[in-house]
């Protein structure tokens, strides 16, 4: 029996609770080939991110600053991933409730958040699109060096990112599912986390009071760490605390999500659109 | 009184009312941001961001003062009614399959045309006074009182000549399967291309030639001539310009219009999504 087997046959036949990294496997492939077909999703993290990295680049060479131009380019590519966070997963479960879609899901033996995870963090990878047209673009049109000074934690770094966020994505589809007009929201989301978590803009510019928003958002270490391994500097301790805020995002992700399948059981508003 | 003056004084009238109660009540039936928990996040909460993320991107790059954000983005943000406004008041009556019943009457076309394009000029120019105003709490940003009525006559005409080109957009909603895609890739392009967030020298030539026969590219340069200081004489020539191109844009949509309702009929795609 080879391994792949024998981790099939323990899937299947051990306790239920062996199988949510499965389920999550599987909803992530699901969602990250689903989501690369739609029009938007390639809009939002392809060719919004390619306008915001031009217009930052071309910034940066008409003015008198001298941050370098990977600097932009990365944070152009984590826009990106946050546009793509912000619109896919901010309305994950709205949509699957519109589409009719909830029902079934609570229905099924895995936990609702087991397979809400696959569904953000296979959203949230979507994001990666943006993070490599971006270098690209940056490298091609304006001559950005791209060098990285430490590629292994700078992988390691984007994939934490990418967790963290997939996290946050199941919070803000879990909260945003209460509200009626979850699109709004995420009209409105898009800039201030941009700007708040220092993604093209030092946080040193931003009023002091926005640190401590910042510091609550991942997306502030996640750049933080991958600035410090592409362009130098200790990107471990950033990253660190991007992971301490992906357990923090899972904690309240799993109450929000058990909360909203209470209440939806309860007012039996699994179908309402 | 004759006949033929009775039945004159009739069409006159009908032209107006389709004008002004079509027009908004198509605005109140289609367009979808219109109670206060969508308008609020996304025609005002979302536009605000944008213009405090690109001051604090000019601050860090260098690149332009805090009056030249201010100016191009307060201007730009008309579009999200200009744009979206106006596709979804000529697109979503395909969408809503309204579109064939419309174009089964004798109304006027001008009138039930151009009469969509008020409301959407009205709430254009709410987001934009509102950019404005809150750029002044906020910003400090602080324009000569002499130049209020002028910056005023400026942003009404870049505001109309945007609608112009949202009216193109809309046209093509008429026949195009995911005009959504176009209107957003539109919004994103013209920060790029109309000189809102990069000196129009700093991009190639191609696009400079693409950013002239674009809205808004003359308004913003006239209103930032204006709001430093020069006189509306120096502003004339750019307000002319952009006057111009706004007619252009909207004979254009009128042109697309009627084409594609001749279309329509002819091939029977007015309900086919």
């Amino acid at each position: 029996m080879s391994l792949v087997q024998f981790n099939r046959t323990l899937y299947r036949s051990g306790p239920a609770a062996l199988s949510w990294p499965r389920q999550v496997r599987a909803g992530w492939w699901y969602q990250l080939k689903m989501q690369a077909q739609s029009g938007f999703v390639v809009m939002v993290s392809l060719v919004q991110p390619l306008i915001f990295a031009s217009i930052a680049m071309a910034d940066q060479q008409a003015g008198n600053r001298t941050l370098p131009l990977l600097y932009y380019a990365l944070g152009a590519g984590i826009m990106g991933i946050w546009s793509t966070v912000v619109f896919g997963c901010g309305g994950a479960l709205s949509w699957q409730r519109h589409q009719g879609m909830l029902e079934p899901l609570v229905m099924v033996p895995a936990p609702l958040v087991v397979v809400l995870l696959g569904i953000t963090l296979g959203t949230a990878s979507v994001g990666l699109y943006s993070m490599g047209a971006t270098l690209l673009w940056g490298w091609l049109v304006f001559g950005a060096h791209i060098h990285l000074v430490d590629p292994l934690a700078f992988v390691l770094a984007a994939v934490v990112m990418i967790v963290a966020l997939g996290l946050l994505g199941l919070v803000m589809g879990s909260s945003f599912v209460l509200y009626r007009n979850a699109d709004a929201l995420s009209n409105a989301l898009e800039y201030p986390v941009w700007l708040v978590c220092g993604l093209v803009v030092p946080l040193s510019l931003l009023p002091g009071w926005t640190h401590y928003l910042a510091y609550i958002l991942a997306p502030t270490w996640g750049i933080e760490s991958m600035r410090s391994a592409a362009l130098g500097g200790d990107p471990w301790v950033a990253m660190l605390w991007c992971v301490v805020a992906s357990l923090v995002y899972l904690g309240l992700g799993i109450v929000l999500v058990g909360n909203v399948e209470r209440l939806a059981r309860a007012h039996a508003t699994l179908n309402f659109q | 009184m004759s006949a033929v003056t009775v039945q004159r004084a009739n069409r006159t009238g009908n032209f107006w009312r389709i004008f002004f109660v079509g027009g908004l009540i198509s605005y109140r039936a289609l367009f979808y941001w219109i109670t206060p928990w969508q308008y609020i996040p996304t025609m005002l909460a979302a536009p605000l961001f944008q213009i405090l993320f690109f001051v604090y991107l000019g601050r860090a790059t260098g690149v332009g003062s805090t009056t030249f954000f201010v100016v191009g983005n307060s201007i730009q943000i008309c579009s999200m009614s200009g744009i979206y406004g106006m596709t979804m008041a000529l697109a979503n009556e395909r969408q809503f399959q309204t579109l064939s019943p419309i174009l089964a009457t004798p109304a006027n076309r001008i009138a039930l045309f151009l009469g969509r394009g008020l409301p959407v000029l009205v709430s254009g120019l709410q987001t934009t006074a509102f950019g404005f105003l809150v750029s002044a709490l906020i910003l400090n940003f602080r324009p000569s009182p002499k130049a209020l009525p002028e910056l005023a006559l400026t942003v009404l005409v870049s505001t109309a000549s945007c609608t112009g080109f949202g009216m193109a957009l809309g046209s093509l909603g008429l026949r195009a399967r995911d005009i959504w895609l176009t209107a957003n890739i539109a919004y994103f392009a013209m920060l790029l291309l109309c000189g809102v967030e990069v000196p129009l020298h700093q991009l190639p030539g191609v696009l400079q030639v693409v950013a002239h026969v674009l809205p808004l590219t003359h308004g913003i340069a006239a209103g930032r001539l204006l709001a430093s200081g020069h006189h509306l004489g120096a502003a004339w020539p750019y307000i002319w310009e952009e006057l111009g191109i706004g007619v252009a844009w909207a004979v254009i949509a009128f042109l697309l219009f009627r084409y594609f309702e001749r279309e329509g009929r002819r091939t029977g795609s007015f309900d086919r999504l």
